[in-house]
């Protein structure tokens, strides 16, 4: 895996700061914080297989939704205890997932994109009409188990699970496996001319792809205690998932962790200044901008940057 | 039963118009035109901002409409999808990121809410025991026409023929001595005066609103997916498949149920035929 | 005794057009063997029928004695054929041992997470197709024509093949590129690689192979020593357009 000395000391120092934000952060801007952990989670589970493969998901809400309700059903309708009814969410993400998109991901990523769109308005409209005794229709479901109380011990939870994630994810790219995804990104029919098989490859990034997005979409329903279509089912969601990898840095972990952060505190910034939906005309500008400047985001600006300096020292 | 025959060719008309512009870009340019669902929102908002707003005559709503729709095809050509070079995931992004942007800024100008439009056309009609707006019909007769002119077009014309030439192999084109670029630019511009116009309608069948720029976009993937590239006639086809379930699951079925049926038939031709029931061999 | 590569019969067929017409031959280990034929004459389909990136009308195809006709293209590279393209294929993010990397990867999950990329088998790779040891970083926007053939050709012997599929690997080279890629395969040749060459450049395939298939329109029109094929008739006036 090639780990060096300075991989263990970013690391270490990632983690530490983030566990010694609470002492230096106000109420607000943790609550702030916990939402960009989640959104960091969504995007890192977004560019494991989007980002990297090309393969361009809009599904991502579809990915999370399902998470999220499965273990908001199952723990207000049928009363089982949060640590049973989130794994079986994951579960049911993956299943649900791959029996959805599995015949899209045989063929041109193009269409996969499509297909995915498709179905999150699929989903946006399905959710409000079928068993709305179950899911709450339109209104969706409030009064949920909630994991932590308070925003000190609600960023806790957030940071672990954003940080756990982001170090299996990182560690996992870090393997052959990240070279072969990448790969496919960059000309598929090569993979399958080096004797690869890409299908199979396609298959198992969705599957991880999907394990993160129904683990992150269970634990934020139980952090924010409600659930509602409209919030979920949304293309300004998949949207914001999307740029946050993308800006940040897309075929890299850090990447989608900056973006998300960027973005939740360029919103948070924004919100006093354009309270409705025209914020997203200049965080949309913005990206849009960003993107075809250097469309590897800011972590490729930084990296350049770093390079520039580290040549001019020698 | 002649409601549902007559609702159902209605329906499919219009989605014909919307899914054409949309699969032109798609099969010559082989690009995914995400903002395509923009064009239709723009040019309804500019229908009704001419039309309603300022009082002037409709068809001057629906010409500019045409005009900006066009414009907006070929600035999106020129200022995104060229520098681009044929990279189908940056465009696909771009062209996403582009149609947020666009939404979030009609709602800065024209403000959140959804707004009725005025028929085009009033008045309603008896066709064989079933009442039809004649807005509804004025509607599909409009798209029957576009269609059949852009079939002539695509046939006869010079122009059309070299679109269907980069359709099928751009380097066998270009070496014929066909332009791709001047080809795509044409196209680009031709989407776009579709999508407005098709806007114009949409938005006179349901209503005005910022984020109306999904569903269409959806209706046109669902053609492009079922119906496949290649063929105008197969496009047609597909748009009225795809009305008619919708029309039949609304009546018989559930209202509710509207897309489930288009949804499961996207599928089913994504595992039989891949490259779509009209597609060539592509996939 | 099974051919390394036995073709029987092969036809394929688009709509009305016939891109390959009853085509029958096989190699013997060891064998280096030339395809020629005027442009369109159908020989790039050949080898995508051969490594199943084009399924054939009819008609089989056996590697060893197996019929792989029906196996996926990944499958058939893990069997020991394997391909070069008209147009080199690289990994356009990636530097010349990633490239190679992907080519020696197992086609299994576990064992790519659990085990390390072989570094040396890499460099060794690319050394032995003529990179300097500065170029092993470079990227493909930074390689001349050559080096991308001959990163290709890196990449298709790191999946450990027996017999290689050549498509105009001499095409848009220099001289002494071309002097380069000759004296590789004349190596591989040597060690008993088996090999199907197709180009045009006819003065540097001759001395790289033993014997040549002449194809036209799809169908052969001659086979045997190169001299033999260069000096039928029929092969000089399709090359003409008189055929």
């Amino acid at each position: 895996m090639g780990l060096r000395w300075y991989h263990f000391v970013l690391w270490a120092a990632f983690i530490g700061g983030m566990f010694m934000l609470p002492e230096f952060a106000s109420k607000g801007t943790l609550r702030t914080i916990i939402f960009a952990n989640f959104l960091a989670i969504f995007a890192i589970s977004w560019d494991v297989l989007s980002g990297r493969t090309g393969y361009i998901s809009f599904g991502h809400p579809f990915l999370i939704g399902i998470g999220a309700y499965t273990t908001a059903i199952l723990t207000k309708r049928f009363d089982v205890p949060v640590e049973y009814s989130i794994p079986i969410a994951v579960v049911v993400t993956m299943i649900g997932g791959l029996i959805v998109l599995l015949p899209a991901l045989r063929i041109k990523g193009s269409y996969f994109a499509l297909v995915t769109l498709a179905y999150m308005e699929l989903m946006y409209q399905l959710v409000q009409v079928i068993r709305p005794d179950l899911t709450g229709g339109t209104r969706g479901i409030s009064g949920l188990t909630t994991l932590t109380r308070g925003a000190v011990n609600g960023y806790y939870m957030s940071v672990s699970l954003m940080l756990i994630i982001a170090l299996a994810m990182w560690l996992l790219m870090r393997t052959r496996v990240g070279t072969a995804l990448s790969a496919i990104g960059m000309n598929e029919e090569s993979v399958r001319g080096s004797g690869l098989s890409p299908t199979r490859l396609k298959f198992f990034a969705f599957l991880t792809s999907a394990f993160i997005a129904g683990l992150g979409g269970a634990f934020y329903v139980h952090y924010l205690g409600s659930i509602a279509p409209r919030a979920l089912f949304e293309i300004n969601f998949a949207f914001t998932i999307i740029v946050a990898a993308l800006i940040g840095g897309a075929s890299t972990i850090i990447g989608p962790i900056v973006g998300a952060f960027f973005l939740t505190f360029l919103l948070e910034f924004l919100r006093p200044i354009l309270p409705g939906a025209e914020r997203y005309f200049v965080y949309g500008g913005v990206a849009l901008f960003l993107y075809m400047y250097q469309p590897k985001g800011l972590y490729e600006i930084f990296m350049r940057g770093w390079a520039k300096l580290r040549g001019t020292r020698t | 039963m002649t409601q549902i025959l007559i609702q159902g060719l209605l329906l499919s008309g219009l989605y014909a118009l919307i899914a054409m512009g949309f699969t032109l870009i798609f099969s010559v340019g082989r690009v995914l035109n995400l903002a395509y669902g923009a064009y239709l929102m723009v040019g309804g908002y500019i229908y009704f901002y001419v039309a309603q707003t300022l009082g002037m005559p409709k068809i001057a709503g629906v010409l500019l409409a045409a005009v900006v729709g066009c414009a907006m095809g070929l600035l999106k050509y020129r200022l995104i999808v060229r520098p681009m070079k044929g990279d189908h995931v940056a465009i696909e992004i771009s062209t996403l990121i582009l149609a947020v942007v666009l939404q979030a800024g009609i709602v800065l100008v024209f403000g959140d809410s959804s707004k009725i439009l005025l028929p085009i056309v009033p008045g309603v009609i008896q066709v064989a025991g079933a009442s039809v707006t004649y807005n509804i019909l004025a509607a599909t007769l409009a798209s029957w026409a576009i269609l059949g002119g852009l079939y002539m077009f695509v046939r006869k014309t010079h122009v059309g023929r070299a679109m269907q030439a980069v359709s099928m192999d751009k380097k066998g084109a270009a070496i014929s001595g066909v332009d791709p670029d001047s080809v795509n630019m044409i196209t680009w511009g031709i989407s776009g005066t579709l999508g407005a116009i098709a806007g114009v309608f949409f938005a006179s069948y349901t209503q005005l609103s910022p984020s109306m720029w999904v569903a269409p976009l959806i209706i046109a993937v669902a053609v492009v997916i079922v119906g496949g590239i290649g063929s105008i006639v197969g496009t047609l086809i597909v748009a009225h498949i795809i009305g008619f379930m919708e029309i039949i699951s609304v009546a018989w079925i559930a209202p509710e149920l509207r897309g489930v049926f288009t949804m499961l038939l996207i599928i089913g031709v994504l595992i039989i035929r891949p490259q779509g029931l009209f597609g060539r061999e592509e996939l | 005794m099974s051919y390394p590569l036995q073709i029987r019969n092969l036809v394929k067929r688009f709509g009305g057009l016939v891109a390959t017409n009853d085509v029958t031959f096989e190699i013997e280990q060891g064998q280096s063997v030339g395809i020629i034929g005027p442009n369109g004459a159908g020989k790039t389909t050949i080898f995508s029928q051969i490594m199943g990136e084009i399924r054939q009308t009819s008609g089989t195809i056996k590697l060893y004695g197996e019929d792989i006709g029906a196996l996926s293209t990944s499958d058939r590279i893990r069997r020991g054929v394997s391909r070069t393209y008209q147009v080199p294929r690289p990994f356009s993010d990636m530097s010349v041992v990633e490239n190679i990397r992907v080519g020696l990867m197992p086609d299994s999950i576990w064992q790519m997470v659990i085990r390390s990329p072989n570094r040396d088998r890499e460099i060794e790779l690319a050394l032995s197709v003529g990179f300097a040891e500065t170029d092993l970083q470079r990227t493909p926007s930074e390689l001349s024509m050559g080096d991308l053939r001959k990163l290709e050709m890196a990449r298709t012997m790191a999946t450990n093949p027996t017999v290689m599929l050549l498509d105009e690997v001499f095409a848009g080279l220099t001289v002494g590129e071309i002097a380069q890629i000759a004296a590789l395969i004349q190596q591989m040749r040597k060690d008993g690689m088996t090999f199907l060459i197709v180009s045009h450049d006819l003065k540097a395939l001759e001395p790289l192979v033993d014997t040549a298939i002449a194809i036209n329109q799809g169908g052969i029109i001659a086979q045997g020593q190169f001299g033999d094929v260069m000096a039928n008739e029929t092969v000089r006036s399709s090359y003409l357009g008189t055929a």
